[in-house]
């Protein structure tokens, strides 16, 4: 499957913080979901493919192109959300409309004014007086109409409201029914993810602990509640790690069928990405 | 570039109302008392361009920027498209209200002094504004503020110890090569001002980190 985003090595480092050989790959007509949490790298990984940040170490190819060297032309065919990071708040979008027309080759107005409809957004109204949640809708909607082949967007979906989410979240879908573009999507909110992601990396502390596709990570994964005795007599190589609560231990397994097969245990429950999150995080080994 | 100069274009714009209020205050002043108007020229160009960088940086316009084609080259070199073309703007409005004002007062316009002060001026305006985007860039508008502030009051404490120490009638030809060729050496040495702090701006920004 060829790759649209292909992250080697990355490695950058700050005075309190690094990216640690991030590397994973996005095929084409995938969603990933990145997930981590707060200050884990995320972020700051997004930041080095779109070229926010330099001077960091590892490869990073975009289209199989080199995503510093050919930055000009693989900008043209990528949509961006940042997280608060956007047009001036005292323009419209009209004017964002004005201005990306001369700034996209491919900029498409009547789909900008398709997506301004859909979205119930103002064209003559300033930024500065759209809420949180429409303001994250006039920014999807000028991510997606240049016609891009790769969306990367952090925290799209924040304060947005369930009806809203899922309707972007459809058009996200509808976005790469084609198989020719792609999503990188980071978001805490986990259930989204869950439902169109066909991806999942999780970073944490500026390392990639997991990188692969949702069908792997939710068939296989699992989690395991169990009594103190049964606990202890659980192979350590048989589990990623556990969490101790109070009458209960969470253990996260990484193989839900050979597990089973070995301690005959019937009821290993499903895993949800906060469950994986919190475990891998604050669980032990 | 176009594109982004659209988009600084469309934030004056959006200040519009605010600035033409203030024009017409100071030109009705002018009218009013025979004032010279040409303060306007850099007052002006100086307040509209320095709130265009301000909004960017309020709301890490830069940052976005830079994901978009040819950013980061794109972004600087219409800013100082943007201050050329407000500069010219703005110069073109005083000088017809100067002459106005000159009209209206003495019943006879004053070509040859509108000439001679507001292309100054406009040169003078320019070298201001060129002079300060490096420090914008480097060190963003709030940091560059205080910075600029610091540069404008050395250069006043520097220039007023120089006329104390320097005995001019030592120096007396250089003033006169200065009388017969002082615009075209300004506007020159503007020009080449203008170019130097359009290639330092942008190595700064080509590898700013937001």
């Amino acid at each position: 499957m060829e790759n649209i985003l292909e992250v080697n090595n990355l490695t950058k480092e700050y005075d309190r913080f690094s990216l640690k050989n991030v590397s994973f790959n996005l095929p084409k007509g995938m969603i990933m979901g990145f997930i981590g949490e707060n200050g884990a790298g995320k972020t700051t990984t997004i930041k080095a493919i779109l070229d926010i940040i330099q001077n960091y170490r590892g490869e990073i190819k975009i289209f199989g192109l080199n995503s510093h060297e050919d930055s000009a032309m693989i900008k043209e065919d990528i949509g961006v959300v940042l997280d608060d990071m956007f047009f001036p708040e005292i323009l419209t979008p009209n004017d964002i409309n004005f201005a990306m027309k001369n700034i996209y080759k491919n900029w498409d107005s009547s789909l900008f004014q398709h997506y301004l409809e859909l979205f119930s957004l103002e064209p003559k109204k300033i930024i500065k007086n759209f809420s949180k949640g429409m303001r994250k809708k006039l920014e999807i909607a000028t991510a997606l109409s240049h016609h891009p082949k790769l969306l990367i967007l952090d925290e799209p979906t924040s304060g947005l409201d369930p009806v809203v989410r899922a309707e972007v979240m459809d058009i996200f879908q509808e976005f790469i029914q084609n198989e020719e573009c792609s999503i990188l999507l980071s978001s805490h909110i986990t259930t989204d993810l869950e439902h169109i992601a066909d991806y999942i990396t999780f970073i944490n502390d500026g390392e990639i602990i997991l990188s692969t596709t949702s069908d792997e990570l939710f068939n296989q994964y699992g989690i395991v509640k169990c009594g103190k005795e049964a606990f202890q007599k659980l192979d350590t190589s048989d589990y990623v790690k556990y969490k101790k609560n109070k009458y209960e231990y969470d253990v996260l397994v990484r193989d839900k069928k050979a597990f089973q097969r070995k301690y005959h245990m019937n009821v290993i429950d499903k895993i949800t990405l906060d469950d994986l999150m919190v475990l891998m995080i604050k669980g032990e080994k | 570039m176009i594109g982004f100069i659209k988009k600084d274009l469309a934030m004056i714009k959006g200040n519009m109302k605010v600035l033409v209020i203030l024009f017409i205050v100071y030109v009705a002043m002018g009218f009013a008392s025979e004032m010279n108007i040409s303060f306007i020229l850099p007052f002006m160009s100086v307040m509209i361009m320095l709130s265009t960088f301000s909004y960017d940086d309020f709301n890490k316009w830069d940052a976005y920027a830079v994901t978009l084609p040819n950013g980061r080259k794109n972004s600087v070199r219409a800013k100082y498209l943007t201050t050329f073309l407000i500069v010219l703007v703005v110069t073109i409005l005083v000088m017809f209200f100067e002459t106005m004002i000159s009209y209206v007062h003495n019943n006879t316009i004053d070509f040859e002094n509108v000439l001679l002060t507001v292309p100054i001026t406009m040169l003078s305006t320019l070298l201001v504004e060129v002079m300060m985007y490096p420090a914008i860039y480097k060190w963003g508008i709030e940091k560059a503020r205080i910075g600029i502030f610091g540069v404008v009051f050395g250069i006043e404490i520097v220039g007023s110890l120089l006329i104390k120490l320097i005995d001019f009638s030592k120096i007396a030809s250089a003033f006169s090569i200065l009388e017969n060729y002082g615009l075209l050496l300004f506007m020159i040495g503007t020009l080449l001002s203008l170019v130097i702090s359009y290639k330092i701006s942008l190595k700064i920004y080509q590898r700013k980190e937001f």
